[in-house]
This record gives structure tokens, sequence and C-alpha cells, in this order.
């Protein structure tokens, strides 16, 4: 048995190797951790009319790496293997084993969606169904950060970002997980062009804000890349590689790069 | 070898008011047991019923269904608007029915959860020939269960439906049988007066018929085949447009539409 | 919460240029989730070296004046101004003294040290252990925040100009993600002969 003093037991929360705490008295508290921190980080952009979701694929455990390839950025709804069928990706960041059920579990909806009532599932009612999947678990939630991303009925990139109980919105963009933090307010910045304002339009309240413009493609994949670049560097749990799909009218377009491995 | 034609027809087991032809039986048949000619006599049998049932009728257009029934006022001192014949499911989608109301009941309320449900869950109306479905699924969870253990519901219902709807496809209509299998038609009469409403469906319907073309196809088929004389109290009409949904026409909408319909 | 570190609130950020550097930070003092003042600055200049304190407020005022103190003897025993890297090294050895009290403050520092001509920053932790960094240094409660925004903006050798509209871009979109900054921000870009002090207005939520 673990000795409850070892570094083992005293660091970073794993899920079922925490030993029984020993109290003065001699009675034995036992304990179950149901859930463990894999970190990570995801992130979400959409242009006028795709919608990117990217991930790290480290996974990790305290300070141990358990891969360097683990995908956090899945395509959901697809029947044949090829994902040429899919139109809608989520991300999830947290827990990965709950990551993966909950992935599991909305595939196999949206696909007997699609056999019921003969039409593949839109974004939107995906998104109203993924938040009734997780309140559906209010008391022992999945415990995850997930993005859903796809195109809305008019063909435009939308983005779904969820809390682990299923409240959620429409956003344009959204990072989650371990470099959330640290992502977000730059995307703020870049892609809702926070705290910016035309040069020389006005002295101080009638100063007048830059407004939020969908960016092109290759803007934002280029955005997606310097977000997970920067967030390596100061960010222990996010690293080796960077898993991005993009949603288009043409289907779901997988890109992989290398990051920093350290 | 071949029990005979009778036991199979009872469902002895589950008539309960009968408990004596049970124990003089010498087999359990329930009613979901073929026949050795391949036959389910309970659902033959529950398709007759209907035909017993006041005639009902829809017809789908470009722009919207029209649903009509016929109230059999039995009595003058029936309150005819107690007669409720066309109920809502859902805003978009709408049903007339013919045979036992009171399975139709927990048919409507089957669907009604099932539209609500899938609004909850997925921020979308539910697709009328989804609803639809749903209602058969219900329809043939008659007889006993896969392990053997009691059924909830002892015999097939005694009624059939037809859903009106309207979803990114357009106005539909369908028809619901007892036996759980469904058809979408442009215009369908069910009931006692069936056959013949049909056969008038059959020669004055058109792809390019107008809602209000409807209406009054739909109570001159009725008139036809009506032992009662046609008029605003015995009859009722509920329409399921885009714009304004599943609908129950006013006495005043009713008077005018009646109005309207040829007196030959 | 219930840290003495984020009590208070706060944001402080440095950056390095070309020969020039920026220290700027919030104007928040809150009691956790009430603000008390949206005019509370963080950087106390001692000559030609500025010094950025975030942490407990009692404990960035207390510091501040410590250090007035500390540098205007100094300045009289020595008969010169104190140079960015001696400011470092009496901000570290002081904090150190308090190895097992200490005050509970994250320190930063920007100057352009004079003999050599170079720009200077680092920050501190609470016991003075010095973080020399080449590029940029945060601070306070949205330093998570501050990491990303400056990990994402900051270049080599920008300009005064340049510096000057990437700190307050770093700093106004970091502390808009910090429930416990914001408020309004000071920015202090420092050229050999040259301080700028500019007020940003932001967000006041």
């Amino acid at each position: 048995m673990l000795n409850a003093n070892s570094p083992l037991a005293s660091g970073p929360s794993y899920s079922f190797a925490t030993p029984p705490n020993q109290t003065s008295t001699n009675i034995k508290q036992h304990s179950f951790n149901p859930y463990t921190d894999n970190g990570g980080s995801t992130l979400g952009i959409t242009g006028d009319d795709f919608a990117i979701l990217a991930g790290d694929t480290r996974s990790t455990s305290g300070y141990n790496i358990n891969t360097r390839y683990a995908p956090k950025v899945f395509k959901i709804g697809e029947d044949d293997g090829t994902g040429e069928s899919a139109h809608i990706v989520l991300s999830v960041v947290g827990f990965a084993a709950d990551g993966n059920a909950l992935k599991e579990r909305l595939n196999a909806i949206v696909k007997m969606y699609r056999y019921q009532h003969g039409k593949p599932m839109s974004v939107k009612a995906c998104a109203q169904r993924l938040s009734t999947i997780l309140y559906g678990k209010r008391f022992f939630p999945y415990y995850v950060h997930a993005i859903l991303g796809g195109l809305d009925e008019e063909g435009k990139g939308a983005l779904y970002s969820y809390d682990p109980v299923g409240s959620y919105e429409r956003e344009q963009c959204r990072a989650a997980g371990a470099a959330a933090s640290l992502i977000m307010p730059f995307l703020d910045n870049q892609v809702n062009f926070k705290n910016q304002y035309i040069p020389g339009s006005g002295e101080g309240h009638a100063l007048e804000a830059r407004k939020a413009t969908p960016l092109p493609r290759a803007e934002v994949e280029q955005l997606v890349r310097d977000a997970f670049t920067s967030a390596v560097e100061r960010h222990i749990e996010v690293g080796d590689g960077l898993q991005m799909l993009v949603v288009t009218k043409n289907g779901i377009e997988e890109i992989y790069d290398p990051l920093k491995k350290d | 070898m071949f029990i005979a034609r009778s036991e199979y027809d009872r469902g002895i087991k589950y008539v309960s008011s009968f408990p004596e032809s049970r124990l003089s039986s010498t087999s359990n048949t329930p009613p979901s047991t073929f026949s050795p000619e391949g036959r389910l006599f309970q659902v033959e049998y529950s398709l007759e019923a209907i035909k017993l049932g006041s005639t009902a009728i829809g017809v789908a257009t470009g722009s919207g269904v029209i649903l009509g029934v016929e109230k059999r006022v039995t009595s003058t001192l029936l309150e005819t608007s107690s007669v409720e014949k066309i109920v809502e499911i859902d805003r978009h989608i709408g049903c007339a029915m013919s045979g036992l109301q009171a399975d139709a009941r927990s048919m409507v309320e089957h669907a009604r959860v099932e539209s609500q449900n899938h609004a909850f869950h997925y921020n979308e109306p539910l697709r009328v020939e989804s609803c639809t479905q749903s209602i058969c699924d219900l329809a043939i969870r008659f007889g006993e269960g896969a392990e053997g253990e009691e059924s909830i519901m002892s015999r097939p219902f005694g009624v059939a439906l037809l859903v009106a709807g309207i979803d990114e496809d357009g106005p539909q209509l369908y028809h619901a049988e007892p036996s759980g299998t469904f058809y979408r038609y442009d215009a369908k009469a069910i009931g006692s007066g069936s056959e013949g409403a049909q056969a008038e469906l059959q020669n004055e319907f058109h792809k390019s018929l107008t809602l209000q073309e409807a209406e009054t196809l739909v109570l001159k088929t009725l008139k036809q085949v009506m032992e009662e004389k046609l008029d605003s109290k015995n009859v009722q009409l509920a329409s399921v447009t885009k714009e304004k949904g599943f609908r129950i026409y006013s006495d005043g909408e009713m008077a005018e539409v009646v109005g309207r319909v040829p007196t030959n | 919460m219930s840290s003495p570190f984020s009590i208070n609130g706060g944001a402080c950020v440095a950056m390095v240029g070309k020969d020039c550097v920026a220290i700027a930070c919030d104007l928040r003092l809150g009691l956790q989730s009430l603000t008390v003042s949206n005019n509370f600055p963080k950087i106390f200049p001692y000559g030609d070296v500025y010094l950025g304190l975030t942490g407990l407020a009692t404990d960035v005022t207390t510091v501040a004046d410590l250090f007035r103190y500390k540098v205007n003897m100094y300045r009289l025993r020595e008969e010169r101004q104190i140079s960015p890297q001696t400011m470092a090294n009496l901000v570290s050895t002081s904090l150190y003294e308090k190895r097992f009290g200490p005050y509970f403050v994250s320190p930063v520092i920007a100057g352009i040290n004079h003999t050599t001509g170079k720009p200077f920053i680092c920050g501190f932790d609470s016991i003075g252990c010095i973080d020399f960094a080449k590029d940029f240094i945060v601070s306070g409660t949205a330093s998570d925040q501050l990491f990303g925004t400056c990990e994402g903006l900051w270049e080599p050798d920008m300009e005064p100009e340049d510096l000057f509209e990437t700190i307050s871009q770093a700093l106004l979109n970091a502390v808009d993600r910090d429930a416990l900054s914001g408020w309004g921000a000071y920015v202090y870009v420092i050229e050999k002969d040259k301080v700028t002090k500019r007020l940003l207005k932001g967000r006041q939520d």
C-alpha cells in the first residue's frame, strides 16, 4: 500500500491511487476520487463560412505525461469511418475518460437522429441535445469543458461552449481547459478586437470601438497556432501536438502541427 | 394440432369480465399470436372498429392541411362542443380521429409528450413523420413482452388517426392505423363513410388545390357520406398552416365555410 | 480566494522594447468581490527606477514606503541615483529579510540603466527570488491572463509607440478577463531621456 506521506499520494490527486487516511484513533477513512484532471487546452473560432476547433494532444496526470498524442477534438455523427458524412465537431477538455464517454454518447445520438428523422442533425439541435446530456448528469457531472462547432442553417460558422453541467452559449470564439485563462484574453483582443478603437474617430467617450468582423480562414488558423505556441511556453500541461478540425461546406479537414515537447 | 380460430380471436387471457372463459380454455392465446393462416385477428378486428367510427377527412395542399370530422349528434340534449375529435399535438401538428376515442387520448398524449420531449432535447419542432412514427411505435406495444411479462396494453388500439402537420418539408398528412403502419396521403378519409368519401376525394383532389378549396372539399365530401344533415354544429374543421400552425375553426368560421358548401 | 495575494486584486506588467521599457498597472482596489476604489495605482517611481507592486494592499503601501525610505538613504549616502540592477538586489534582500513572515507582494521593476544605457526589467516572488526576464514580467491576480496576452502580443525591439500600444493592449485585455483587476490603468513608457505616463480608460466593471 502507498504511504500516505509519499509524494505520489500527497501530490496531485489520482483517481484510484489515494490510500486510506490513517487517523489518530486508528479509524481508516476510505475515499474514492472518480475524477482526474488530464490537462490540455482547446480552442474554437468561427469565421463567415467555417469553424475551427483545435486542441493540443498532450495528456497529463499531475506532473506525468500519459501520452503525447491523445486527441481532444472529434468528428461527430460520421457513419462510415471516413468522416465524410460528419459535419459537427466536438472538443472536450478536462477529465479525458468523461470526455471520451461524452463524445461516444453524442456520436451515437447524432447517428440515431439521422436514422429516426431522416435528416442530418443541425448544429443548433445538437447544441441543445449536448446541453441536456450534460445536465442529465447534474449530480455526477462529466468533468469536461466542451465546445461544439459546425455550420448553422445559413452555412455560417457556429460555435457553442458549455460548462460541465450543460449551461451553454453561442460565441465567436472560446478557449477552454488548462490554458484558457492565457488564451481567452488574447482571443478577445485578436478576434473580437476588444479594447481596440478606430484612431482619430473621436475624443473620450466619442471614440469609436473597432467592430468585430469575421476573419478569413488563413488568419484564424494562424491565430490558433499563435495562441497555442504561447500557451505551450507558459503552461506545462499544454504541448506536444496541435490538432485542428476545420468545418467548411466541403466537409471536415484535419490539420496536425507539432508543438514543443518540453 | 391447430386450435380453433375462436380461441385465437378472443384474447381470452385478457378478458377480465369473463374469467370463467379463461378457466375453461385449454390455451392462453394472447392477442398478439398469429393464427395458423398468418393473421393477427385482434389487429384485424381493431381495423373493423374504425369502420364503425365517425368519418374523418384530411386534405393536404401546398399551403396547409385541412382536417374535418363529423360529430355524431346522438341527442338533441348533447352539448356538441364537448365532442372532441380533432385535437392539437403541438403548435405545428394536429390530428383527427375515428374509432374508440378513449384510445386516441393515450395516443395523442404520447405524441404530445414525444413532441415536447423533442423540442426540449433539440430546440426544434418534431417532424410530422417522426411524430406519426412515434404514435405507431406505441400502437404495436400490445400483447406480451419479450420475456413473457404482462404487457401494459392487452389489445391493439381501436382508433385510426389522421395526423396533419407542417415542418421543413412543408404541409403533410399521415394516416396511422392500429396495426402500427402509416402512410402519407394527399387526401384521406377514415371511419364509417370512408369508402364513399375516399372515392370522392380521388375524383376531386388535385395538387393545386387552395386551402379554401380544401375546406369546401372536406365539407362537401363529409356531407355526402353523413347520415345527418350537415350543419355548422355537427362537423368540425381544423387547419395546419405555416403562418398560424394548428388551429381549430371557431363557430363563426365554421358557419362561414358551411355556408360556402354547395347545396345540391 | 482567502490567499492574501488575491484579497485586494490588481495587476502589473513590465516590457522591454528597443532602447526603452514600459511598465503598467491597473487601478482597482477591492475587498474580495467588493470594489473599494478605482484610483489605487500600483507603480511607484524611485528616481529612474519604477517599482510595480501587486498583492495585499496594505503591504503594497508599506513596501512602497519602505523602499522610498531605503532609496532615499541610498541616494544620500551614495550621492547618485539608484540603478535598476541595484534596486533589484535591494528589493530581493529586503524581501528575504522577511523570509518567514513575508510581505504578500509580487514586485516588478522597470528602468533604464543610465551607465550602460540598457533597458532593464525584473520580477520577484514575495520572498525576493529574482526573475530576470529579457521580454516581459507579469504579476497580480491577472498574471495568467497577462502571460497569455504578453506571450501573444510581445515582439523584440519595439519602438516606444509600439511598446506603449502592446503593453496597453496586453494589460487591458488581461484585466478584462479578471474580476479582481481593471478599472483603468497607468502606463509608463521609459526612454533614455524621457518618461511618458499615460492614464488609460478601461472597462468600469
